[in-house]
């Protein structure tokens, strides 16, 4: 079953008067339960192309159906919902709220949602990943990554359907990005989780059902193995 | 504490310092009105109430020789329809000598009819009213005139051609304005004795004014334009208790006009800002918001979770401007108690606190809208590229304008009671910002486009265009504020140097009036120190370039009027205190005919220049002058000034009297009169020692209030330019780490900073000078009435205190950064 397709997607930028074309028609289907790899040199558009397919960003043409639904040019507070509940990022940056803790950060999420057993969750979410001990810690005083294991517990609290990582691992050492991606292929196959990851690491590539690359704007698919 | 709570907490001290701006904005916006709303209120309610008190009347007509029939007809005909009361008064110098002639004295004579006064009352020794006790053949005296020839109740005295029984002491009077050119003892006289007197027939100087009290208060107005319509302009005056104003009513009305000024204006700017103090708090919680909206929050949260951010400072900032507020009302009542009546002090209204609370949660909401507005626009995808421009619409931000200049517009009309002065005002700051928003825009442009060649200004120059660098609003707002704040600065100088400063402890105190010619060497040896002599010729101008003088139009102005009976005198030289600034000498030795210097004064009145023909009557003799220079007083002060000065050889044989002003020790004072009155009992003597104190010391208090307002205001903008400059901070920290990544030194980083917040200062800094000078001379003309200084060092001092002020705020802001090492920083970046 189609949980994400893409169809004709187009992006433009226009930077003083000229117009920069990033992506270029790309068509891409995701079965429910996938693992999805894009790959693709720097600038080649792997970030554009994540931002529209998690209605991120409005493309410039071509439309995007999650879940059965059309969100190309839906609207902001219609697309919350959908982010809340559907979707989860995975960042290179981590990006987590500097002003909450590693619990409250987890627990945002669900409390948007006003569930009940939020603090609950977090806290057996932040034990799967072995930080229980950190949970009252701010980001400020987390390695990084302990941050990216944080954020992958926050982008999984409601249990989402279909879940984005850019570079997940770019920001970490080997050790660690190891470690951070063992779990988070723990998390996809513990939920049943369609992922979408961005990478240039041949490893995760690797690990993938599929990898497709993006050059000159379009999308070249191939098998994996 | 909730979990919700803790983490609004720890929002707020992330970016502690926007929020520390912020809640001192939001303070110092109530704090200013909170103090003086109230305090105004009651002060113009006890002056209004003085006023009609100080005139005992709430219409008063005043002529120095009868009423005319039409005029007198009219104010019969209102008083038959029972719409007005009217009493006459009569006022006399005259000389008073005991029975057997021993002594005499120059005494004030007022002749009352039983009515008098209508407001206010005549204070007697004996606690009896004056209509009680002054019957035909009777009169109610000062003590100081019993003191000086040595009489006491019950004795008679000559007065003009009859003798009369002194019955009673006074001691107060109503329309006795603040001792201000009152000289000699009072004499009450009833209107029965008027004819006995004998001193109208006599020619002496009389005063004749009729008092109007209406019967109902809406029909003031009407009814002295009604009687104006009667009155002869060159010599009938008609006043109401409203429009009358002495010299320190005057003051007190432009005091407390420019005190609400400053009020509204730390408003506003404090709302300025309010608003970019939250827009840079906003601006840093960007990534924040990104994420939030990342996981699926909506607008309406995040705009919730940011008001709710925004509601806690202001909380705590609007508590704290109340109670700042009213410690600053307490303090104006305990500065000024000297000089406010016993019935008005400090109170703790709660209606006070409750409108400061409600002015401060307005101020809140209409400043916070729009930055709490903007959030919406903000997308998620901020997530990657921190510097997307945010596309947001145009209207909240026209409508927010709008809302904003029609509060300050209700604001401004509620507090000066006077929807006129409310639309000038708007209209005067619209103006400002709008010149403000054009010169902004056309210095960016043209700034972007200049070629330069050095590295650190060329840096400097482009950190202006940084994107996400508010630039553009950062120098419209700094330019507005700063000409707000330059021009209550030079209006409070102006008020200062017109009303403070023409108070001087040496200034004479008193002035003597109608000394006769051959009176001079006796006069001189009397007192018994260096005297200057004026002569004084009393004259009319007739005509300028032989264009008559428009009297009507001459008397409608607020200013003197050349319609008026002017002293002329004669002499040779420039006084120490004049400076010509038109002409080479005071008088040209070429011209034949008779010449006049001008003061500058005059031409306020009238525009004339040098070689233009003034023609003059002096007592029924036409005398015609060419202007050969024109004068200027150098610093406004007491001592004695003539509109028009001619050469000796003009005007020495017209009929003339002399004047002169001395500094008498106050305690010499009494004995000097006395014998005086002796030797010269034609000579008028002015005292005016109590009267210069109490105003010196009065002006001072009120200058120094005045002052500190004016220093609350530029507390105001040190805000505003603290929150501005520390609105461009995140973008430049990251470019200060860049530089020393580089391997920029120190040095480098700190003059491209400088550079470039100079280039901000200077630029906004003197359009908003310019701006100021404009608006604070349009005030002090119009509204003020006073002549306008430009003092041209501290403007200078003006703008550069701004470029110094900014320089070190932007450095201070900066310098976290360039003491801390890249790593530290570039790791912390990532922290998000
Ligand atoms: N807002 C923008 N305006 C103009 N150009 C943009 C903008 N955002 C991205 N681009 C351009 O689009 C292209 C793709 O950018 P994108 O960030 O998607 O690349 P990427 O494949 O993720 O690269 P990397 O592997 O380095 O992260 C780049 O050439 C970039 O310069
Ligand atoms: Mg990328």
């Amino acid at each position: 079953m189609t949980l994400l397709r893409a169809q004709d997607l187009t992006k433009t930028y226009t930077v003083d008067h000229q117009i920069i074309k990033v992506l270029d028609g790309v068509s891409l289907t995701v079965a429910t339960g996938e693992f999805v790899v894009i790959t693709g040199s720097s600038g080649s558009g792997k970030t554009t192309l994540l931002t529209l397919l998690s209605g991120l960003d409005h493309p410039t043409a071509g439309e995007i159906w999650i879940d059965g639904r059309e969100i190309s040019s839906a609207s902001e507070d219609a697309l919350a919902p959908l982010r809340n509940r559907t979707i989860g990022f995975v960042f290179q940056s981590f990006h987590l709220v500097p002003a909450m803790t590693a619990l409250e950060n987890i627990m945002f999420p669900a409390e948007l949602l006003k569930r009940r057993d939020a603090e609950e969750r977090a806290r057996a979410l932040l034990a799967t990943v072995g930080l229980s001990a950190r949970a009252d810690n701010l980001p400020s005083q987390l390695s990084g990554g302990e941050k990216q294991r944080v954020a992958l517990c926050r982008a999984m609290i409601n249990q989402p359907k279909l879940l984005f990582a850019d570079e997940p691992t770019g920001n970490l050492d080997s050790k660690n990005g190891q470690l951070v991606l063992d779990q988070l292929l723990a998390m996809k196959a513990a939920h049943a989780v369609t992922l979408v990851l961005v990478t240039h690491n041949p490893e995760i590539a690797a690990a993938a059902d599929r990898v497709v690359t993006l050059s000159d704007g379009r999308l070249r698919h191939q098998a994996a193995d | 504490m909730s979990s919700r709570l803790r983490v609004i907490y720890r929002q707020l001290v992330g970016s502690s310092r926007q929020a520390l701006v912020f809640v001192l904005c939001v303070s110092l916006s109530l704090t200013t009105l909170t103090a003086f709303s109230g305090f105004a209120r009651s002060v113009r309610q006890s002056l209004l109430a003085d006023a009609r008190t100080l005139h005992a009347a709430d219409i008063i007509l005043g002529s120095g020789s009868p009423f005319n029939p039409h005029l007198q007809g009219a104010v019969a005909r209102e008083a038959a329809a029972g719409r007005i009361e009217s009493t006459r008064i009569h006022t006399f110098f005259s000389v008073v000598r005991t029975v057997d002639a021993d002594a005499s004295l120059l005494a004030r004579l007022k002749v009352v009819e039983p009515a008098y006064p209508f407001y206010g009352e005549v204070v007697l020794l004996s606690g009896r009213t004056l209509a009680g006790v002054l019957t035909q053949g009777s009169i109610v005296v000062e003590q100081l005139l019993l003191d000086r020839l040595g009489l006491a109740v019950g004795d008679l005295l000559q007065v003009g051609f009859t003798t009369l029984r002194i019955v009673d002491v006074v001691t107060a009077e109503p329309d006795r304005p603040v001792n201000m050119f009152a000289f000699g003892p009072r004499v009450f006289v009833s209107h029965q004795d008027l004819d006995a007197l004998g001193l109208i027939e006599k020619g002496s100087r009389i005063r004749y004014r009729l008092l109007i009290k209406v019967t109902d208060p809406q029909e003031l107005a009407p009814l002295a334009a009604h009687f104006k319509t009667f009155a002869d302009p060159e010599r009938e005056r008609v006043d109401t208790y409203r429009t009358a104003r002495s010299g320190v009513r005057r003051f007190l009305d432009n005091f407390i006009f420019f005190l609400k000024l400053v009020g509204i204006f730390i408003l506003v700017l404090a709302g300025m800002g309010i608003q970019s103090t939250l827009g840079a708090l906003l601006r840093e919680k960007r990534q924040t918001i990104a994420v939030m909206k990342t996981l699926g929050a909506t607008s309406r949260y995040v705009q919730r979770y940011f008001m709710k951010l925004t509601a806690l400072m202001g909380g705590i900032g609007i508590l704290l401007g109340v109670a700042v507020g009213l410690g600053l009302q307490w303090l104006l009542y305990r500065l000024l108690a000297d000089f406010l009546p016993p019935s008005l002090h400090f109170q703790w209204a709660p209606s006070g606190v409750l409108e400061g609370i409600a002015v401060g949660v307005v101020v809140l909401i209409l400043f916070t809208l729009l930055p709490l507005h903007q959030l919406r626009y903000l997308r998620p995808v901020m997530i990657f590229r921190r510097d997307q421009p945010v596309h947001q619409k145009r209207w909240p931000a026209w409508l927010s304008a709008a809302a904003l200049l029609l509060f300050f517009f209700g604001l401004t009309a509620w507090h000066m009671a006077d929807a006129e002065v409310g639309l000038y005002l708007v209209a005067g700051v619209g103006g400002v910002i709008l010149i403000s928003a054009s010169f902004s825009q056309l210095s960016l442009w043209v700034l972007k486009r200049l070629t330069v060649r050095r590295l650190a200004v060329r840096q400097a120059v482009r950190g202006l265009f940084r994107p996400g660098n508010a630039t553009r609003p950062v120098m419209i707002t700094l330019t507005t504020s700063l000409a707000v704040i330059f021009a209550i600065f030079l209006i409070e100088a102006n008020l200062d140097a017109t009303f403070v400063r023409s108070f001087p402890a040496d200034a004479p105190n008193l002035f003597f009036v109608d000394i006769q010619p051959d009176q001079r060497d006796g006069f001189a040896r009397l007192v018994d120190q260096a005297v200057t002599f004026y002569p004084v010729i009393r004259a009319r101008v007739t005509a300028v370039n032989d264009e008559a003088i428009d009297r009507e139009r001459q008397q409608r102005t607020r200013g003197d009027s050349l319609a008026r009976t002017m002293n002329l005198t004669y002499r040779e030289t420039l006084l120490d205190t004049e400076r010509l600034i038109s002409g080479e000498r005071l008088y040209r030795s070429d011209w034949q005919e008779p010449q006049v210097s001008v003061l500058d004064e005059v031409l306020e009145m009238h525009p004339m220049k040098v070689g233009d023909r003034l023609r003059f009557r002096i007592q029924g003799v036409p005398l015609t002058a060419r202007i050969s220079s024109i004068r200027t007083r150098v610093g406004e002060n007491l001592s004695p000034f003539f509109y028009f000065v001619f050469p000796t050889d003009v005007l020495g044989n017209a009929p003339q009297t002399v004047f002169t002003a001395l500094r008498v020790p106050p305690d010499a004072v009494a004995d000097l009169q006395t014998r005086l009155v002796t030797a010269y009992p034609n000579v008028s003597v002015i005292d005016l020692s109590t009267t210069l104190r109490v105003l010196a010391r009065l002006m001072q208090r009120l200058s120094n209030i005045l002052r500190s307002f004016t220093a609350l205001s530029i507390v105001a903008g040190v805000l505003i330019l603290t929150s501005a400059i520390w609105a461009t901070r995140a973008q430049r920290m990251t470019e200060a780490v860049y530089y020393k990544v580089l391997g920029a030194r120190r040095r480098f980083v700190l003059q491209v900073f400088t550079m470039e917040n100079l280039l901000i200062a200077a630029m906004s800094g003197i359009l908003a000078l310019l701006m100021a000078h404009l608006c604070a001379g349009v005030v002090c003309h119009l509204v003020f009435d006073i002549r306008y200084q430009a003092f041209a060092l501290a403007s200078g001092g003006l703008v550069l205190g701004n470029a110094l002020l900014v320089v070190t705020t932007g450095l201070l802001a900066s310098w976290a950064i360039l003491k801390k090492k890249p790593v530290t920083y570039l790791r912390e970046q990532t922290d998000g």
